[in-house]
């Protein structure tokens, strides 16, 4: 396993909240962690395929279920996305008694009633759904929810851990495998002990008095009995075996969906063979604008195309073509009527822009060359960004980066939202066609997205058609051949070199 | 003349004026009133008038260009192929009326990269009410130029046709000018286009028409004050 993302390290008696710099398993929550782009979760119609693999972990209190967690993750080697949810970050608001209470190790954290469940059966549904959540932050030093919150998106296997993962029929039926981690109550109570004095300095009566308070009522009646929910029981310690089970479960799980989703594509691709020979798409069957083809346009496009243009030239170009772009797409956007008095003393009647909110999303990297043209022509816009590669062999589009700006991480917000999605090119439409779907993902209003770009390939459906035999046929189309498909002809090469490098 | 606090609409068609053949305008999308609106409100702050004039500016620039010719030219792509493109003839500079048509410069280098741009006062001669030329600074080979001249607000039209004359004076012809402005009243249409039927005007909205005080209604103010003072 590869790098990791978004690392948060909190713990309960430490005074400041520390920067993660060691991973250590007994402290990741709620992380990503990424091995390699994730491959597309949609077939052609653009829906997704399947929902997001579900595992809730429970246990009890030093137990061994973060390492368990953690040595799945690990047994299951390159995985596109994994997220980690600790149950510890839906503790609910408390009242400012409570916050007292806790200050003084007089509030029973272990109580069911202690955890928002609505809130976190709610967040891992978003993301079993292939959505974004926005999951709760809570302090443990100051013993409170905090008013920011964590964005989460594009996981394809979501682990739920906590001592009441299973407890809550809600949560349990968003799992696609249950599993309790069983230990010994004396190996947990000494396991805590050791902890506790040597990481948190606390001293043994107090957490043998807590101990008894709170922590063994709890698993009595709550943890120990859920654990009847589960599919699968590991033991607390020399568990190498049944995680081994549980992996290889999961993985042919993976596959399964994943050969599911190759049959659909195979199966879409005889349909659209069937609807004839390749042909050129007029531009309304596109569902395109296109620019009026005046003079000036042509000789900018005629500077951007040759390939002995400079530098500088290729760069003042492209923002002044982006420029005129950005101010045609604003011509799609809903106006309405408004009312205003000029300097002059006359009132007049006007239009102002009729949308809530307004974003700019970049596939990164040559849909950046367009931001300078969308800067110009929106105040303060606030641009997002999607790293898209295509994997050299199979031509399959790879996500490796989402970074989307506030009013996408809400849903409420992204329905409202109208987006200038931006790349220099459309040749297979492939990246388009994901960075589209992360958009619906949020919950962006399809007829809200507009797409800004240079050029287009006339024969997109015939591009299209190729990037699907390449991606069904696993030993054909050399490399060189799938290159030539997808470059768009005359074209002006790789405009994101050509803006940015050479 | 429609007296001032009556509640006009700008969008409206204008039926009492005919168009001069030289005279082009943007096309009427709801996306351009959209920004003339902000530049007419006077509640809009100096940043957005700034910002949203200049957006304009752009495309007023961009429409002007269209009016210079192009000559054939192929060039070799990136990958390999031809294309049968175009080249751009002729040099170009500006030419703007201070001190409102200096608001119009960043556009136009924004679009015409270190273009040229030469400079005339004009002002009214309080003698005579006539506009008079007070100082002109202008490309020594103004003459071998297209020019783009640029005054944001075309009123009566006095001080554009001052310009449009010093401007021939120094030899170049009158097809060879091509007159910017975003607002203009038919009155000054009129009168400017009568006088010079060559020069091809690009004007971003005809307005209704001028107040007692000669002020474009509704118009959007003093220009100038507004770009660099209010």
């Amino acid at each position: 396993m590869s790098d990791y993302l978004d690392v948060h390290f909190r713990d309960r008696s430490n005074p400041k909240p520390t920067p993660l710099i060691v991973i250590d398993t007994k402290v990741l929550t709620n992380t990503i962690l990424k091995s390699h782009g994730r491959p597309p979760w949609y077939g052609e119609d653009g829906q997704s395929i399947s929902p997001a693999f579900v595992i809730g972990i429970a246990g009890g209190s030093s137990s061994g279920k973060t390492h368990v967690a953690r040595q799945i993750v690990r047994a299951l080697g390159s995985i596109p996305a994994v997220v980690i949810m600790s149950q510890d970050s839906f503790y609910k608001k408390h009242t400012p008694e409570e916050v007292a209470l806790a200050f003084t190790s007089r509030f029973d954290f272990d109580h069911p009633d202690s955890i928002d469940m609505d809130l976190f059966a709610a967040c891992l549904s978003d993301l079993k759904n292939l959505q974004q959540t926005n999951i709760p932050v809570y302090s443990f030093t100051e013993h409170q929810r905090l008013e920011e919150t964590k964005y989460l998106y594009g996981a394809t296997i979501i682990i739920a851990e906590g001592i009441l993962a299973l407890h809550d029929p809600e949560m349990r039926k968003l799992y696609d495998l249950k599993i309790f981690v069983q230990a010994d109550s004396d190996l947990m109570l000494a396991r805590r002990i050791a902890r506790d004095t040597k990481e948190r300095g606390r001293s043994v009566d107090g957490i043998l008095e807590q101990y008894l308070r709170y922590v063994k009522p709890s698993y009595d009646n709550f943890v120990l009995p859920s654990s009847r929910h589960a599919d699968i029981i590991v033991p607390g310690k020399n568990n190498a075996v049944a995680i081994e089970l549980i992996s290889t479960h999961i993985r042919r799980q993976l596959q399964q969906r994943s050969r599911h989703f190759r049959q659909k594509i195979a199966a879409s691709l005889k349909r659209s063979l069937s609807r004839g020979p390749p042909r050129e798409l007029s531009i309304d069957e596109l569902g395109l604008t296109v620019l009026e083809q005046t003079p000036q346009l042509k000789g900018i496009y005629t500077v951007l195309r040759d390939r002995t243009s400079t530098r500088q030239d290729f760069i003042f170009f492209t923002d002044r073509l982006a420029t005129l772009l950005v101010e045609k797409a604003m011509e799609m956007l809903p106006y309405r009527e408004v009312n205003i008095e000029t300097p002059v003393g006359v009132q007049t009647q006007g239009k102002v822009i009729d949308v809530e909110s307004l974003c700019g999303v970049t596939i990164l990297r040559s849909g950046g060359p367009l931001e300078q043209g969308l800067q110009r022509v929106i105040h303060d816009v606030p641009i997002g960004s999607l790293l898209v590669q295509s994997d050299s062999n199979t031509g399959e589009p790879l996500l490796f980066q989402v970074r989307m700006p506030e009013c996408i991480r809400q849903r409420h917000r992204a329905v409202n939202t109208w987006v200038f999605l931006l790349d220099a090119q459309i040749g297979t439409g492939a990246s388009g066609f994901m960075a589209i779907r992360v958009l619906l993902d949020h919950g962006v209003n399809p007829a809200h997205i507009i797409f800004v770009t240079f050029l287009v390939a006339r024969n997109v459906w015939l591009e299209n058609a190729k990037r699907h035999v390449a991606f069904l046929d696993e030993d054909g189309f050399d490399d060189a051949q799938q290159h030539k498909a997808w470059v768009v002809e005359p074209g002006m090469g790789q405009i994101g070199d050509r803006y940015y490098l050479n | 003349m429609s007296s001032s606090m009556t509640l006009t609409n700008h969008t409206a068609p204008n039926t009492k004026h005919v168009i001069p053949p030289s005279v082009f305008t943007l096309r009427r999308t709801a996306q351009l009133e959209a920004l003339y609106t902000i530049i007419r409100n006077k509640d809009t702050s100096r940043g957005d008038f700034i910002f949203y004039s200049d957006r304009i500016i752009r495309l007023l620039v961009e429409e002007g260009l269209n009016h210079l010719p192009v000559v054939p030219k192929v060039v070799e792509t990136p990958t390999g192929a031809q294309y049968d493109g175009v080249g751009f003839e002729g040099k170009i500079c500006g030419v703007s009326i201070l001190r409102a048509g200096e608001a119009m410069e960043q556009g136009l280098r924004e679009v015409c990269r270190s273009v040229r741009i030469g400079k005339i006062l004009i002002q009214r001669d309080e003698d005579t009410t006539l506009p008079k030329l007070f100082y002109s600074k202008l490309p020594q080979d103004i003459a071998q130029r297209y020019v783009l001249l640029l005054d944001p607000m075309l009123a009566t039209g006095g001080s554009a046709m001052k310009a449009v004359e010093v401007i021939t004076e120094h030899g170049v012809a009158e097809d060879r000018i091509v007159f910017i402005n975003l607002i203009s009243s038919p009155q000054g249409l009129k009168t400017f286009s009568t006088r010079y039927p060559a020069v091809k005007v690009i004007t971003g909205w005809i307005d209704e028409g001028l107040n007692d005080r000669a002020y474009i209604v509704p118009g959007l103010g003093d220009f100038g004050e507004r770009r660099y003072c209010a």
